[in-house]
């Protein structure tokens, strides 16, 4: 990099801003969500208060379909499936496995602790390549936590050019309550390890609410269901898919007798552009492994030997 | 009400500085929406702490504003990549940046660059700060902003090396 280039990216940024200004009423508008901010706190202290309530009464609770309720009877709701998925959990040390099928492959998602891994198989089909679309079979790529020198960090393994690219391990867990979330639930994506904390987040921030019960392989589960969200994408993604929103919609399923979640609804649907409207769409069905050596070491991104690193994103140059 | 007066004091400490830092935050995300997005969030962090500030609350503003994307734009990155791969059906466009030129594709180039390297070039390249006043804003090690930036020079470099077959200007050929 010499002075030059420099001097380049300096000019650059000046024209890329060029043009920007800050749109009125910033201000007030950091006011309005500086109050949402402080409402949320206060509710969720109000389910926290709920969910002892409820349990120190043996509260139980009938179905509830999308429009009921009061607010009274949805926190009594939340608070209950929290506390079971809580007492679910508290014990025990599983390992979260999620399967994905859909038109262009399936996916397999694994979680322990700070770990994750998602897989993803290509139905031959078509993929992206580095030589443009071309027809996959097999293991297509494979991203997420990797033990390289002690150390975890982040793997991405592309199977289609035998390449592989590490990086630092960013933040792993996503607020409950956001586009990310909503984001990461519409996609194979686990954006959580820690199930407890996220359904009582996004129920109680309001992101997501019970829905009623679903039957699921013979299990009636409680259903829960995110509010949908719309962004706009960004100006390189969106030149890329020649689109100009999408919109995530998901829904979470828990068995009431382990509490546990075991099937995730997700779709991402991209409109708005040239290339009409694309929707992606997943169930993904969910197990829980014991913790035993062989299924911990599923959630680790392996390196296979004889693929070449590669200082970038692998596969996306 | 006091979050009133908060907001009025706000208004009038963003009348002389608001453009300035919504092309930082632009320059941040790469994109204005998302830099909008950004921006609106370090304003209602710096709400939250209103009280707590005797004078000029920018120090605060300009740390939360590079904090918040250094954190929280990594994730965002990722998701976005995934979700171009589950795009199987779209081809990738023939030469996506042909029509650009070289200076907005060295910004192209940097905003594929990791956050936390991106946020050190924009402060040392866009603010022109010096690598202690970059770490005093980042409230990090001088280390770690030199070697982020760095990392972060090399990346570009790395990154440009592609273009260097197609666009010789990058050699010091430019006109």
């Amino acid at each position: 990099m010499n002075t030059d280039v420099e001097e380049l990216l300096r000019d650059g940024m000046e024209r890329f801003t060029a043009e920007v200004h800050a749109p009125a009423g910033l201000a007030g508008r950091a006011g309005r969500l500086h109050r949402l901010h402080r409402r949320r706190l206060a509710a969720r202290a109000t389910v926290a208060c709920g969910a002892a309530a409820a349990i120190a009464a043996g509260v139980s609770f009938a179905a509830t379909d999308g429009s009921a309720g009061s607010g009274a009877a949805q926190a009594r709701t939340a608070a209950y499936v929290t506390k079971r998925v809580e007492n679910a959990l508290a014990g025990e040390n599983l390992v979260f496995v999620g399967r994905s099928d859909s038109k262009m492959g399936d996916y397999v998602t694994w979680a322990y602790g700070p770990q994750n891994r998602w897989e993803a198989f290509s139905n031959g089909e078509s993929a992206i390549t580095t030589g443009g679309i071309q027809p996959v079979k097999g293991p297509y790529w494979d991203q997420g936590t990797a033990l390289v020198g002690g150390k975890l960090v982040y793997a991405y393994v592309t199977y289609f050019d035998h390449r592989y690219s590490l990086s630092p391990l960013g933040p792993q867990e996503t607020s409950a309550c956001g586009k990310d979330a909503a984001l990461s639930m519409g996609a194979p994506v686990i954006p959580t390890t820690h199930w407890t904390a996220f359904i009582d987040a996004t129920l109680a921030c309001g992101d997501a609410s019970v829905t009623g019960h679903v039957w699921v392989d013979g299990v009636e589960t409680t259903k829960i269901t995110g509010k949908p969200l719309t962004v706009k994408l960004s100006a390189g993604y969106s030149k890329v898919v020649k689109e100009k929103f999408a919109t995530a919609r998901w829904a979470l399923y828990v068995n009431p007798t382990t509490y546990l979640p075991v099937r995730m609804y997700g779709s991402t649907e991209t409109f708005g552009g040239s290339a009409g409207t694309f929707t992606s769409s997943f169930v993904t069905n969910v197990r829980w492994l014991p913790p035993t050596r062989a299924n911990i070491a599923q959630t680790l991104v392996p390196i296979p030997p004889g693929f070449h690193r590669f200082y970038g994103l692998a596969g996306n140059q | 009400m006091a979050d009133d007066r908060a907001v009025g004091e706000l208004e009038r400490f963003l009348a002389e500085r608001a453009d300035r830092l919504m092309r930082t935050a632009v320059l941040l995300t790469g994109s204005r929406e998302a830099g909008q997005d950004l921006l609106q969030t370090a304003l209602e962090r710096l709400l939250r702490h209103w009280r707590r500030f005797d004078g000029d609350p920018e120090g605060y503003l300009r740390r939360t504003l590079y904090n918040l994307a250094a954190d929280g734009f990594r994730r965002q990155g990722r998701l976005q990549r995934k979700l171009l791969l589950l795009r199987a059906a779209a081809p990738p466009p023939a030469d996506p940046i042909a029509e650009v030129d070289l200076r907005d594709a060295l910004v192209r180039l940097l905003l594929q660059l990791p956050p936390r390297q991106r946020a050190v070039l924009v402060l040392r390249y866009w603010e022109q700060l010096t690598e202690a006043e970059t770490a005093a804003v980042l409230g990090w090690p001088e280390g770690t902003v030199k070697s982020a930036a760095s990392r972060g020079l090399r990346r570009l470099r790395e990154l440009s090396d592609g273009w260097q077959n197609t666009e010789p200007q990058l050699n010091g050929e430019r006109a």
